[in-house]
């Protein structure tokens, strides 16, 4: 089971991120006022993403890679925007945040992740699964973008939870 | 590019480019501001939007004929039409039931300007902004305006507005001229020797008497003033303003009553725009400035309580920094406004004025302590700012609001929408328009009517005659608003 979820779990990961990923651009359209905001929010997302990946990069010790936290903190920050108004005044002082440590995660997660293996693989399965998927949302009606983000969080708990199981497993026999 | 290929490579460089951009952006996060106005759906409002209502339809003036033939044919069909510039007024002055809007901001060209003898012909629609560009360059300056120039020409004459300036008596006197489409769909030219007393009717008139096409305004030069800050007590404020209006060389003035708890109805700072000698063509008109941190501060405030102390503080401290500095006449008329926005649902902010004669200040003052809380940190109905200004004594209109010289308190009010918190800021406000009304003042029409029909009528005894002549010069009832139609009608 360890193997597999060694195996699945960034597939699943990086397919969520890709599929949440317009509907996340909806709702980031939603609370920003302006073009040009919503525009820095991604602009600050990106350089965030840059931070991150080099993080990883110059990581020394690349066996602890603590990616449970990555996969709870990405998950917590997907749960926390499904828990926002809308309507809320001072949204884009906490959606600039979200956006930083989103940024710093996915960059981190994107390095660990071309670091494996099966990387490449995973990016073909990604690419094809993403397609399938999107096709099969076109039938479905939105009914806010706020749902599908809260539940690919929950999503993202779950993984940081088993990877966490995983590696408290794969760690027992080490320790013996 | 070596050295930024390999500061491009370290996770500090990249983590405080992060930093940076992150503290840029949040420095320009724009203020959200309230959605109103004519393009709400099927629905208008005004600038609180407390009064949606449904109309017919919006139809941009862009030309003289075209809304005369809409007047004409309203005459016809009984339509009604309704006038809106840019819909700062908050009781639905600006629309009617099912009737038709004409929208002004489209009518906003300068015609003429007359650096001899310094005067301006503007179309109505135009705001006192474009007024501004337009006269700056030639070293010239409004005589009155609002404090702010969000405003447009026509909207603020229906009103009779006022601001800092204190030599220049009220608005309606500083016309000359104007161009005038009365209810019967004439274009009339206007002047104030008019043996019909159309101007009387017209202006603070809230547009029921037909529409202001333009006017021509008089003029005054565009003079540096030095600012001169002050604390006062309020006990000292109606000898303050008597011998700063008769004694002192000052130009423009207004003060700021504490509604902090500690300091609740005393303290007071003032602000004198004092003559120079100097005057200015060079100096642009300044944009707003400091909005995020204005707004942050009047979020502070804005909680009450020992933060309400603490913005006072901060307001008292910035004021005073100002002390000795220089600014222009129409600078002085154009103060920042986006800070004040507030968009938090289900509760709302708004302005009420009251006007008191000066004598009675003192003791209006006293008399308020009782009617409104000193901390309202945990009451629905919160008291966040008073300005105060000075308002000549004007009998020019028949809605007069200075029956004699007033001093107007200008009063940010917020509270909540449900049903029992409108209902206890009616209450609120009749308590204290019925204390203004007992030291022989005023209110303000513009802003949200919680006051009753017989507090109108109190306050503005010439409300009869305006409604004859209304009839005499509308006999179809042309021109209607909800205003109107709720004090009046
Ligand atoms: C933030 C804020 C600050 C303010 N500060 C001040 C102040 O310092 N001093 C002050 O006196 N007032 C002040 N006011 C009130 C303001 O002056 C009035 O609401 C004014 O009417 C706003 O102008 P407007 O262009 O928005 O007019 P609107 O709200 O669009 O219209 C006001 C009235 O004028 C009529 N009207 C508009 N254009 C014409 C026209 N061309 N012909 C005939 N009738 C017309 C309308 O029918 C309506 O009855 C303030 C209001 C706000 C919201």
């Amino acid at each position: 089971m360890s193997h597999k979820s060694a195996r699945y779990l960034p597939l699943v990961v990086t397919v969520g991120q890709v599929v949440i990923f317009p509907y996340y651009i909806i709702w980031l359209k939603q609370v920003s006022l302006t073009f040009t905001l919503f525009a820095w929010f991604f602009a600050s997302f990106s350089f965030a993403a840059a931070w991150g990946y080099r993080i990883y990069q110059t990581k020394k010790n690349k066996d602890h890679s603590y990616l449970f936290i990555i996969y709870a903190g990405m998950g917590s920050v997907y749960i926390l925007i499904g828990c926002i108004k809308n309507s809320y005044e001072f949204l884009p002082y906490v959606v600039l945040p979200l956006q930083v440590v989103l940024g710093v995660l996915q960059g981190y997660f994107r390095a660990w992740h071309s670091d494996q293996d099966t990387y490449h693989l995973h990016a073909v399965h990604h690419y094809l699964i993403v397609g399938f998927m999107m096709i099969g949302f076109s039938f479905l009606k939105i009914i806010s973008p706020v749902v599908f983000i809260t539940i690919f969080g929950l999503l993202l708990l779950i993984c940081g939870f088993w990877e966490f199981i995983r590696r408290g497993k794969l760690n027992v026999p080490k320790k013996v | 590019m070596q050295i930024m290929t390999e500061l491009l490579k370290k996770p500090w460089f990249l983590g405080s480019l992060v930093v940076i951009f992150v503290a840029v952006v949040l420095w320009n996060i724009p203020i959200e501001k309230r959605k109103y106005g004519l393009s709400q759906g099927s629905l208008v409002t005004d600038y609180t939007g407390l009064l949606p209502q449904h109309v017919e339809r919006v139809v941009k003036a862009e030309n003289r004929d075209d809304m005369q033939r809409i007047v004409k044919e309203a005459n016809r069909n009984g339509q009604k039409i309704s006038v809106a510039g840019l819909q700062h007024s908050q009781g639905g002055h600006t629309y009617y039931k099912d009737g038709v809007v004409l929208d002004m901001r489209t009518f906003n060209k300068v015609l003429e300007i007359d650096e001899r003898k310094k005067t301006i012909r503007v179309e109505a629609g135009a705001s006192w902004e474009d007024v501004q560009e337009a006269i700056q360059p030639h070293g010239l300056a409004l005589k009155v305006t609002q404090s702010q120039s969000i405003f447009t020409i026509g909207g603020s004459l229906s009103v009779n507005a006022h601001g800092r300036d204190i030599r220049f008596g009220s608005m309606a006197e500083t016309v000359k001229e104007m161009t005038l489409l009365t209810p019967s769909g004439e274009i009339k030219n206007i002047t104030r020797d008019d043996p019909d007393e159309w101007m009387k009717y017209v202006f603070g008139g809230y547009g029921l008497f037909g529409v202001i096409l333009d006017v021509t305004l008089e003029l005054t030069e565009n003079d540096v003033y030095t600012i001169h800050t002050g604390n006062l007590k309020t006990d000292q404020y109606e000898s303050y303003i008597n011998e700063l209006l008769n004694h002192r060389n000052t130009a423009m003035h207004y003060a700021r009553v504490s509604v902090a708890p500690s300091t609740f109805l005393d303290d007071m700072v003032v602000v004198n725009y004092d003559y120079t000698e100097k005057q200015d063509h060079k100096t642009v008109l300044k944009k707003e400035q400091g909005v995020q941190l204005s707004k942050l501060a009047l979020d502070v405030g804005r909680q009450g309580g020992d933060l309400e102390d603490l913005f006072w503080g901060t307001q008292k401290r910035y004021i005073g920094s100002l002390d000795g500095k220089e600014i222009t006449r129409n600078n002085v008329m154009r103060s920042e406004s986006t800070f004040m926005e507030y968009t938090k649902p289900g509760r709302i902010e708004v302005l009420q004025e009251f006007f008191v004669p000066v004598h009675a200040y003192k003791d209006y003052i006293n008399d308020l302590k009782q009617v409104i809380p000193a901390n309202d940190r945990n009451d629905d109905f919160k008291v966040h700012n008073i300005t105060v200004r000075y308002a000549a004594k004007e009998d020019f209109t028949t809605l007069n609001y200075a029956k004699e010289d007033m001093l107007g308190l200008v009063v940010l009010i917020q509270h909540g929408l449900k049903e029992e918190e409108i209902a206890n800021a009616t209450s609120l406000i009749q308590s204290w328009t019925n204390l203004t009304l007992e030291h022989g003042g005023t209110y303000y029409l513009p802003y949200y009517r919680y006051q009753t029909k017989e507090q109108f009528r109190s306050s503005y005894p010439g409300w009869e005659e305006f409604e004859e002549e209304k009839l005499r010069k509308d006999p179809n009832n042309v021109f209607q608003n909800m205003f109107y139609e709720y004090y009046v009608k």
